[in-house]
């Protein structure tokens, strides 16, 4: 036993070393503060931080994040600011050392041994680790999964143990989710008919009432002998889906849908969109594009999609060329569809066919219910004791579920839960339910790695596949971690070669993207529609594609790190190009395209989704994206500006623009300091609107006109110019985004160690704290001397021993 | 279990001294004659719209000059509040219907993509109350599963539609076989989390100190999930009240719209008077037929659509004028219930609107409100002016705190709503 030393003594000695450390690190540090510093940083000059008040205690909390970024801006060069001179180096090395030293040990002090605390499945893991675990439809596992409480919107990744919560909502919606997620395998019932079913539009009393009656004027589809033509998009919620012509999915499961179509009066390609929705109150929402095509000639387009009972199938039309003239057309009395010239498509029919299985029961069903027979209906027979069976079952399943070999008597402490069952004779597929359930909400799949005494072969497996693929390690990986080979540097090469090129990876750009480049809020505003009529719910689609593609192309081509800030090549389709003003694409297509020589686009920053995402919808403001390019970009930020400071209010009317408000809040001293490193980069972006269209000039609100007592925006119009100049606060001046990409790949490094350390934060679940860096900075001396790829960072991130550290 | 720790204790007994809102005490007429009765909510929807000439009064105050549609609410005039001036912002969704579904969360640009709705004002009650009653809530439609419920993580309460289920699921005892059934599930669940608390235990055995507070925190949400678990349960074994009225028959026909919206308005008085539960919403929907209402040859939605056809708005009235008078017939079966405290209609406050304030052009702005119920101070038309509305959020704010949710904020509040 321990010999236990009373309280008051213990926290007297620490008390005493806290006293020691802190002298003789003021001792060390003070020579450079009082040289470098305490010209401005005294309380009295107008610098925020006051370093004759700042303390060397770096058991308080406030105090170490001061020293921390102190050390951090001196290491960087960022101060002292130009013109303060540093003292000799003896002063300066003897200080960076001993702050270096002593800001590591308080952090390994105060994180206790362990850098990353029990961290639980993500939703998105969760819903990934269900579908590869029980094998159900990605579609219904990321259905079922969006019932889970929804991560707190914190800074910062998701998959931060320090940020995740768990209540007991969190424990009822997992028993609920695990009981759907099992219903959808286990009662599989008897193969369902796949039969096919026909929509023929031409005789659909939907239609013709659309045609012919009186609605917002008068009819809004063009009735031909064999099909109705549409003109229009705003029609699709209401018209020609599958609910609205009486189609009800019978079962769950993949259908063939085909639509049979042409052109009509069409001059160019005219695009045909699918959508899968479900029929909420009146009209349809049409959730998901699931098919584009181009028609020029007649065409039955075809897309094979997971439906369930509710869902409906939306046809409309897209990129269709209107003459000119009033754009209300259809509700004109007078102009009416019947003589409207536009492009269209006539839509024929609509089928389905399915559900279409190969097997049944389902795959995942027989691999679920591994050891028993199916009889030629497909139910399941017993071919031993019921309790054997639900040992076996359990066993199998606990082994993949908890992502190691299970202990002795594990598998039989899940399985005992079924005994009573078995004892009051209940069916065998309840029976075995009640196992698996408390499986899919154990803390030992809930949180990775929860066991102490999991061998680091199998962290390591676990790590990596939820890093790279979001979800639970597949068999070679465990094979390799039962081998214990797994750690072998060379086969951990190849096996982040191996993740990286399968389909699966993509859930990892996907989510790397949505969150460290806020692609997530790619929808979380919406254009206003007076201002930027063209934007559309497909040019929102493409423009989120476009960037993660863009992000996928980096990895797979193993591209430098600096384009993200500059690069010679994009993805667009045919809706983007025009968007972005380039020629000669053709299709909805996303395919990759050199950038146009006379183009401002090439790079992460240049594209629409950053745009959108740091712009309100209908005002953009220099700030927020400037904080996009400090935070996301570089890693780094400003801190938030002093309380009671109130946020600018652009007005689109056009008397100032929002530069000119800008340039009054700088020269304000107390904002100044931060916002001559914010605004610059905001101004260089200020070239791009709110939906990431250039402009030379901002567009201002018309007048709006009244219809039926409500109010509508009128056609915009062109405001002041765009002034797109800057300075930055290293004193370099720029003209316009072109030469601010110049000046930001000066900045390589930086761009380069805050990717690193967001793989890092992103894979390991914890912040990189200040006793990483140097973990983080062998990464980077590795990769340097080839200008930072990007897939060699993430192997060197994978191979770095912070990558398994617990 | 632990005790609910009320918010104005701790702090008295903290020392801290701080500006509490004034709940319900700050608007003098909502001021509660009762405070210790029973408290419940009724909301309805009429989803299609209330024809606004035919709705709001011209008058204001309390010697307004009834409206068409509110003469016919006339003989409670003192039992209920027009309100006008309210309404929730940014409601234009993907298609201008979509403002249905956030009515009673005031979430913005509903169905929009990338749009998750909030949790409905009846849902944060019934999370208050718990297992209080047999049913945290009801949630009732007249056509379909699409409701105006919402939970905290925007996932739909579905509703249901068929008054005889209703009936059954309130009233019935249910078979044997039906109550094993739902016991089984319950013990089930039960099991599975005292099993997981076992493993918890186990693992925080080997577990390092940092991890163990993580493990903690999911032991405690095991433990609290299992009590939830146990209070449902709990009610199984309780028999269900018995009422007079016949379990009541289906009508199949979408066309019978008032038929419907008086099956559902007949039983919820039933629900409340044998607190079977104390929340219940209510969406009328769109039926997509033509209603079976004498003078009707359009449907509903088409009506509502009336491009200012003295036609078309004709029967339009003729339907809502049916709609309201059925919304009477519940205030009747509430004010003719009543207990030692009081009517029902005193114990609940009935909120009936619409999403729409003009159906014709899809104006989500100065929404048709009516406030009945609730024991407060009732008899005037009251309009909210300015350039915009007042938030709709406003007068749920004031709905929870006099339900005795202890919240100052909801949705789109600025306040709770004030008028004298």
């Amino acid at each position: 036993m321990k010999p236990r030393i009373p309280f008051f003594l213990l926290l007297a000695t620490a008390l005493v070393t806290n006293v020691l450390a802190s002298a003789s690190l003021r001792e060390d540090v003070k020579p450079l503060v009082d040289a470098a510093c305490m010209a401005c940083h005294n309380g009295v000059a107008i610098a925020p931080l006051d370093m004759a008040k700042l303390g060397y205690d770096l058991t308080d909390s406030d105090t170490y994040h001061s020293w921390e970024r102190i050390y951090e801006r001196i290491v960087r060069g960022e101060m002292p600011p130009a013109g303060i001179p540093l003292p000799g180096d003896e002063i300066v090395d003897k200080a960076l050392s001993s702050l270096k030293s002593a800001l590591t040990e308080q952090n390994l002090k105060q994180r206790n041994g362990k850098r990353v605390p029990l961290r639980r499945l993500t939703q998105l893991e969760y819903a990934y680790t269900l579908h590869d675990l029980l094998g159900i439809s990605e579609r219904d596992s990321l259905e079922l999964s969006s019932t889970l409480p929804a991560e707190a919107a914190t800074i910062g990744f998701n998959t931060i143990a320090a940020n995740q919560g768990i209540s007991a909502l969190h424990v009822k919606s997992y028993l609920e989710v695990a009981n759907k997620a099992l219903d959808k395998v286990l009662l599989y019932g008897s193969p369902p008919p796949s039969v096919t079913h026909k929509i023929d539009y031409s005789k659909s009393d939907y239609l013709a009432f659309a045609a012919y009656g009186k609605i917002l004027g008068f009819g809004i589809v063009k009735r031909l002998s064999d099909a109705y033509v549409a003109f229009f998009d705003g029609g699709s919620t209401y018209m020609f889906h599958s609910a609205t012509e009486g189609y009800q999915v019978p079962h769950a499961g993949w259908y063939k849908v085909s639509v049979d179509v042409y052109p009509y009066q069409a001059k160019s390609p005219v695009t045909l969109t699918v959508y899968r929705g479900r029929k909420a109150g009146i009209v349809a929402s049409l959730d998901d594009l699931i098919g584009v095509f181009d028609l020029t000639s007649p065409q039955v387009a075809e897309v094979t999609t997971y439906l369930v009972p509710g869902d409906l199938i939306g046809v409309s039309v897209a990129d269709l060329q209107a003459p000119p003239g009033p754009y209300v057309d259809y509700y004109h009395p007078d102009r009416n569809v019947m003589f409207y010239k536009g492009e269209g498509i006539a839509f024929k029919s609509l089928s389905f066919e399915g559900p279409l299985y190969e097997t049944w029961p389902p795959t995942g069903t027989q691999q679920l219910l591994k050891g028993m027979a199916f009889d030629e209906e497909g139910q399941v027979i017993l071919t031993k004791e019921p309790y054997e069976h639900v040992v076996e079952i359990v066993g199998e399943f606990a082994t993949r579920a908890f992502r190691r070999p299970l202990r002795d008597g594990e598998a039989e402490m899940y399985a005992s839960l079924a005994e009573p069952l078995i004892a009051e004779n209940r069916p065998f597929l309840d029976v075995v339910r009640l196992p698996l359930r408390a499986i899919l909400s154990a803390p030992t799949f809930l949180y990775l790695s929860s066991d102490e005494t999991t061998d680091e072969q199998y962290i390591l497996a676990t790590r990596l596949s939820y890093f790279l693929w979001r979800s639970m390690p597949d068999d070679e990986l465990i094979e390799l971690a039962a081998a214990g080979k797994l750690s072998d540097p060379d086969v951990l090469t190849s096996q982040v070669e191996r993740l990286l090129d399968d389909p699966k990876a993509q859930r990892f750009i996907k989510d790397f993207a949505g969150q460290a480049f806020r692609l997530y809020e790619l929808k979380a505003t919406t254009p206003d529609a007076g201002l930027y009529p063209e934007y559309d719910d497909r040019l929102g689609q493409a423009i989120g594609q476009e960037t993660e593609m863009f992000l996928a192309e980096l990895v797979e081509e193993n591209h430098c790190v600096d384009k993200l800030v500059d690069a010679d090549f994009t993805f667009v389709n045919r809706r983007l190009a025009e968007h972005y003003g380039f020629n000669g694409v053709e299709g909805q297509q996303m395919r990759r395209v050199a950038i146009p020589d006379d183009s401002p686009r090439g790079g992460l920053i240049t594209q629409a989704s950053v745009h959108k995402v740091t712009a309100n919808g209908t005002i953009t403001s220099p700030v927020p994206r400037g904080n996009y390019v400090l935070e996301n970009i570089l890693g780094t930020p400003v801190p938030p500006p002093p309380p009671g400071i109130a946020g600018l209010e652009p007005d689109t009317r056009g008397t100032t623009t929002i530069r000119e408000m800008l340039t009054a809040h700088r020269n304000e001293p107390v904002c100044a300091g931060c916002h001559q490193t914010i605004d610059p980069p905001g101004f260089a972006l200020e070239s791009f609107d709110p939906i990431g269209g250039f402009r030379d000039k901002y567009r201002i609100s018309g007048p709006k006109y009244e219809y039926e007592g409500a109010f509508y925006p009128g056609p915009y119009q062109q405001g002041p110019e765009v002034d797109p100049s800057g300075v930055t606060s290293q004193g370099k001046s720029f003209a316009d985004i072109n030469e601010y990409k110049d000046v930001l790949k000066l900045q390589v490094d930086q761009i380069a160690r805050h990717f690193v350390t967001q793989l890092f934060a992103f894979a390991t679940g914890a912040e990189v704290q200040f006793a990483d860096q140097d973990k983080v900075e062998y990464v980077l001396e590795r990769v340097a001397a080839d200008e930072y790829p990007v897939r060699n960072m993430i192997h060197e991130v994978v191979q770095s021993d912070l990558f398994t550290m617990r | 279990m632990r005790h609910p720790l009320n918010r104005r204790t701790f702090l008295k007994s903290s020392g801290v001294v701080l500006a509490l809102p004034m709940l319900e005490l700050s608007n003098p007429a909502l001021a509660s004659n009762t405070t210790s009765q029973t408290k419940r909510l009724v909301s309805i929807c009429a989803t299609l719209g209330l024809y606004s000439p035919s709705w709001f009064p011209t008058t204001t105050g309390y010697d307004y000059e009834p409206s068409e549609y509110l003469t016919l609410l006339d003989s409670y005039r003192n039992q209920y509040t027009v309100l006008s001036g309210l309404g929730h912002e940014e409601q234009t969704g993907r298609q201008p219907h979509n403002s249905e579904i956030t009515w009673l969360t005031a979430a913005r640009r509903p169905g929009m993509d990338g749009f998750r709705n909030t949790i409905s004002v009846d849902q944060v009650v019934a999370k208050s109350l718990g297992y209080t009653t047999r049913y945290p809530s009801i949630v009732l439609g007249t056509v379909s599963e699409q409701s105006q419920s919402y939970t905290h993580n925007g996932v739909m309460v579905p509703a249901e539609t068929s008054p005889s289920a209703v009936f059954k699921k309130m009233f019935l005892q249910g078979t044997p076989e039906e109550i094993k059934r739902e016991v089984q599930s319950l013990q089930e669940g039960g099991s599975i989390l005292d099993h997981l608390k076992e493993q918890t235990t186990s693992l925080q055995k080997s577990a390092s100190s940092v991890d163990r507070i993580k493990l903690e925190q999911y032991f405690d949400a095991v433990r609290t999930a299992e009590n939830d678990l146990f209070e449902a349960g709990a009610w199984l074994h309780r028999p269900k009240p018995k009422v007079e009225m016949a379990i009541p028959e289906d009508l199949t026909d979408p066309a019978e719209l008032i038929g419907r919206i008086k099956l559902m308005f007949a039983l919820i008085p039933l629900i409340l008077e044998t607190d079977s539960s104390r929340i219940i919403s209510m969406m009328i929907q769109d039926h997509s037929v033509v209603p079976n209402v004498p003078g009707a040859t359009h449907d509903l939605h088409n009506l509502s659509h009336h491009g200012q056809d003295p036609a078309k708005i004709a029967q339009l009235r003729t339907v809502e004028n049916e709609i309201v008078r059925s919304f009477g017939e519940l205030l009747e079966g509430l004010s003719t219930t009543s207990d030692a405290s009081g009517s029902l209609l005193d114990q609940t406050t009935v909120i009936f609107g619409s999403n729409l304030g003009n159906a014709n052009s899809h104006d989500t702005r100065h929404l048709p409100i009516l406030l009945a119920g609730g024991g407060y101070s009732h008899g005037q038309h009251v309009e909210f002016e300015g350039e915009h509305d007042t938030p709709l959020s406003n007068l749920f704010v004031s709905v929870l705190q006099w339900m005795g949710v202890e919240t100052d904020n909801f949705g789109q509040s600025t306040g709770s709503l004030i008028w004298s």
